[in-house]
C-alpha cells in the first residue's frame, strides 16, 4: 500500500436521480482503511448507482461522495491510481488474459516489469494462470469476471470497490475472492462490496448496509442470526413508511 | 510509449475490424487500381478499357497510381471511420468502458491515445497501399517504357491525398461517443459521402474538405483545379473532431 492520505471511501447526503427517478437518495456511509463494507439490497435498490457516484464514474446529484479525503468526481490521478473497482466492466475479448491484466496495472502507472511481475502473481491467485495466454473472448462468464477482478487488484489499490463481484463465480472462485477480499483489507486497504447474497456478505464484511429504494434503510451485524429475515423485515419496514409518507 | 499509447495500440492491433480493413485498403485498394490501369493501357476498346482511360489521370505510373490514389480516397475515408467508430463505439458495446476511465490517464488522454493510434494506423495502410501498388505495377509491367523516378511524384500524390482522407476520417470518433455506439460513428461516414456527393454535382467541391482530395486526385477529370488552401482544409476539420472528442471525453459523464 501507498501514499499518505487515510484510505476511505465517503457519501454524504449523497443524491443521485435518472429521469426524475432518485436511483440514491441522502446516503451516509464511511469505509475505513481495513474495512471491508458490504452493501445488500434487492434489484434496482442503488447499489450499482452508488458505487459508481463514489468512485467517481457519475457526478453527484446533491451532496457529497469522497475517495481518499477529496471529491470522487474527477479525482486527481494519484487518488485514482489508488483505486481497484470491478463493475460491469469487462475484459476485452481480443487481449489474452495475460495483457487484459497487464494492461490494466501500466493503465494504473506500473512500470512494464513491475506490470509482468504483479500480473503472474494475480493470475495464480485468482486460479487464471492455465488461462494466461487465451483470447479472453473464449472464457467463461465466470472467468471473464475473474480477469475483471485481476485487473481491479493487480496495482494493489488502497480502495476496492466491488458491485457483485461474485455473480457469475463458482464455489471456488467465491472462495478465492473471500480469501482475496480479507487479505486485502488485512494490508489496510478499504474494501466496499454489493452483493444480494447476505450469507457471503456476513463471512466477509466487518459491516453489512441495506440499501432499498436509493436509501440506507439499516445495519446488519455480519455475526447476528437469521440475516435473512432482519434484511426483509428492513425491506418491507421501508416499504411501510413509503406507504404511509405517500398517503400523508 | 505512454501506458495509454501502448494499450490502445494492443487493442488495435489484436482487433479483426483492424486487419479486415488493413487488408481491404492494402490489398484490395493497389489490385483494384492495377486492373483499371491494365486495362486503360491495353488499348481495347471494351466498354471496360474506354472507362478506366477516361477515369485514369494517365498511362503507365501515373495511371496505376493516380488511380490507386482515386480510390484511396473513398477507401481511407471509410476504413478510417470503420475502425475510429469501432476504437470508440466498442468501449460502450463491450462493456469495458469503466475500468478505462479509473485509469491513471484522464478520459480526455484516453481518447487522445486512440486517436493518435487511429491516425497512425492510417498513415501505415496508406503507405502500404502506396507500396503494393508499386510492387503490383512493377510485377505486372507497368511503366516499364519510363524511367523509375516517373513514379515518385504520383506515388507521393496518392500517399497525400489519401492520408488526408483519412484524417477526415476522425471527426466521425465524436459521433461514435456522444452517440455511445459504433453505429453512430458509421451512419456519420455514410451521411458525409452522400453529402459529398452532392456538393460535388453542384460544383462546389474544391471548397469541400471531404471532396477536395479526391478531385485533386483526378476524380472530376483534368478540369477541375484544388488549390493547396482547399485541399489542406481537411486538417482544421481533423484538428476539429480531435478536439470535439477529447472535450467530450474530458467532460461528459460517460456512463450515465
Amino acid at each position: 500500500m501507498n501514499g499518505t492520505r487515510p484510505a476511505t471511501l465517503r457519501a454524504v447526503g449523497l443524491s443521485r436521480g435518472y429521469a426524475g427517478e432518485r436511483a440514491v437518495d441522502g446516503v451516509d456511509l464511511q469505509v475505513d482503511a481495513g474495512q471491508v463494507h458490504a452493501l445488500v439490497g434487492l434489484n434496482g435498490a442503488g447499489k450499482t448507482t452508488l458505487l459508481r457516484l463514489l468512485v467517481g464514474l457519475l457526478r453527484p446529484g446533491d451532496g457529497r461522495a469522497e475517495i481518499l479525503g477529496v471529491p470522487a468526481w474527477r479525482a486527481p490521478v494519484d487518488v485514482r491510481s489508488r483505486v481497484g473497482h470491478v463493475g460491469t466492466g469487462a475484459a476485452y475479448g481480443e487481449l489474452t488474459v495475460r495483457q487484459n491484466v497487464v494492461a490494466a496495472a501500466r493503465l494504473h502507472g506500473l512500470p512494464r516489469a513491475e506490470a509482468d511481475r504483479r500480473a503472474r502473481a494475480c493470475l495464480d491467485e485468482l486460479a487464471l494462470a492455465d488461462w494466461a495466454d487465451r483470447p479472453a473472448r473464449v472464457l467463461s462468464d465466470g472467468n471473464r469476471r475473474r480477469v475483471a477482478l485481476a485487473a481491479a487488484l493487480v496495482h494493489a489499490p488502497d480502495v476496492l470497490v466491488l458491485d457483485e463481484p461474485t455473480s457469475t463465480l463458482d464455489p471456488r472462485g467465491v472462495l478465492e475472492l473471500r480469501r482475496t477480499l480479507l487479505e486485502r483489507s488485512a494490508a489496510g486497504a478499504a474494501v466496499l462490496v454489493s452483493s444480494h447474497h447476505l450469507d457471503e456478505m456476513a463471512r466477509v464484511a466487518d459491516v453489512i448496509t441495506v440499501l432499498h429504494r436509493g436509501r440506507v434503510v439499516g445495519t446488519l451485524d455480519p455475526g447476528g442470526v437469521d440475516l435473512e429475515r432482519q434484511f426483509f423485515t428492513m425491506v418491507h419496514d421501508a416499504e411501510d413508511l413509503r406507504a404511509a409518507e405517500a398517503q400523508r | 510509449m505512454s501506458a495509454s499509447l501502448a494499450t490502445e495500440a494492443l487493442k488495435l492491433v489484436r482487433a479483426r475490424v483492424t486487419w479486415v480493413a488493413t487488408a481491404v485498403v492494402v490489398v484490395g485498394v493497389p489490385l483494384l487500381a492495377l486492373g483499371f490501369a491494365l486495362a486503360a493501357d491495353g488499348g481495347g476498346s471494351s466498354q471496360l478499357a474506354l472507362k478506366t482511360r477516361a477515369m485514369l489521370p494517365g498511362e503507365g505510373w501515373v495511371g496505376l497510381l493516380g488511380g490507386t490514389g482515386q480510390i484511396l480516397s473513398v477507401a481511407m475515408l471509410l476504413a478510417t471511420a470503420f475502425v475510429a467508430s469501432w476504437t470508440f463505439g466498442r468501449e460502450f458495446a463491450d462493456g469495458t468502458l469503466e475500468p478505462l476511465l479509473l485509469a491513471r490517464a484522464s478520459p480526455g488522454r484516453t481518447a487522445s491515445a486512440k486517436l493518435a493510434v487511429v491516425t497512425a494506423w492510417a498513415v501505415v495502410v496508406c503507405a502500404a497501399a502506396v507500396v503494393v501498388a508499386v510492387l503490383a505495377g512493377l510485377v505486372a509491367g507497368v511503366g516499364a517504357d519510363g524511367s523509375p523516378g516517373d513514379l515518385v511524384a504520383p506515388a507521393a500524390r496518392a500517399l497525400v491525398g489519401g492520408v488526408l482522407v483519412a484524417v477526415l476520417a476522425l471527426p466521425v470518433a465524436f459521433a461514435a461517443s456522444a452517440g455511445r455506439s459504433a453505429l453512430a460513428g458509421v451512419g456519420t461516414v455514410l451521411g458525409i459521402v452522400v453529402v459529398t456527393q452532392v456538393v460535388t454535382v453542384t460544383g462546389a467541391g474544391a471548397w469541400f474538405p471531404y471532396a477536395a482530395p479526391g478531385l485533386w486526385l483526378g476524380m472530376g477529370g483534368p478540369d477541375v483545379a484544388v488549390s493547396a488552401v482547399q485541399l489542406l482544409l481537411a486538417l482544421p476539420v481533423a484538428a476539429a473532431g480531435w478536439v470535439a472528442t477529447v472535450v467530450w471525453w474530458e467532460r461528459a459523464e460517460i456512463v450515465a
